[in-house]
């Protein structure tokens, strides 16, 4: 999904980059640029750029937030070491009931420095909801 | 008076404002303790199925964040220069 971002955000106009077709091959030389010249004598240069941090905003956490929350989910619920807890672990399946969970997100405030009010408290049900909520709270705060 | 039964936003609600209080304390013991005993009491009465007895403890509940609530207040009046021993990282 970032790719496609990264391609509509870099598309140029064809009007600006029309070349007669004898040339295209001469443009293909550079690293990570990409011509495909058509037959309508104007061609689309879809250029591919290493995902920057800007784009993955609309995408969900970043990894060392679920990390976070999953440690301190861990901590607070007293799992043993064994137990697996991923982005997907419901709260409910990890054993934890509503009071369990009113912790967990104060816990999680504590951590992030965050407030999260109650009826977005309500809506967590799974460790990536908290911690798309959190990444979201952080960037509001920051910004 | 009529004892009407807390609705489970309204208990969670104040389990959230206990704890939030609890932050507030300077001292690491009241914060703790606060903490620990609004976690118990609450999971200890979560199986309260008759509606006076759960609204007792609802009331008995909200009577407690009043008080946690200006104590918090008078224990920042003299809050203590140094940090507790179990608040500093470990070396």
């Amino acid at each position: 999904m970032a790719h496609s971002l990264a391609a509509a955000a870099s598309f140029s106009p064809p009007a600006a980059r029309r070349r007669p077709p004898s040339q295209v091959t001469n443009a293909i030389s550079s690293r990570g640029l990409v011509s495909f010249n058509s037959q309508r004598m104007s061609f689309v240069s879809i250029r591919s750029r290493p995902s920057q941090l800007r784009f993955k905003i609309c995408c969900s956490a970043k990894k060392e937030t679920v990390d976070k929350v999953c440690m301190i989910v861990k901590s607070q619920l007293a799992l043993p070491d064994g137990t697996t807890v991923t982005g997907e672990s419901k709260f409910s399946e990890l054993g934890a009931d509503s009071l369990d969970t009113v912790e967990i997100v104060m816990g999680l405030e504590e951590e992030f420095n965050i407030t999260v009010d109650e009826t977005s408290a309500q809506d967590i049900a799974t460790v990536q909801d908290a911690a798309n909520l959190i990444e979201k709270l952080v960037l509001e705060k920051a910004a | 008076m009529a004892a009407v039964a807390p609705t489970r936003a309204e208990v969670l609600s104040l389990f959230r404002s206990l704890l939030r209080t609890a932050r507030q304390f300077s001292d690491y013991n009241i914060r703790e303790y606060t903490r620990r005993r609004a976690a118990d009491a609450f999971r200890e009465n979560r199986a309260l199925s008759d509606a006076p007895a759960a609204a007792a403890a609802f009331v008995d509940g909200k009577k407690q964040l009043e008080v946690a609530k200006r104590q918090a207040v008078v224990y920042s009046l003299y809050a203590p220069k140094a940090k507790n021993i179990m608040e500093m990282k470990l070396q």
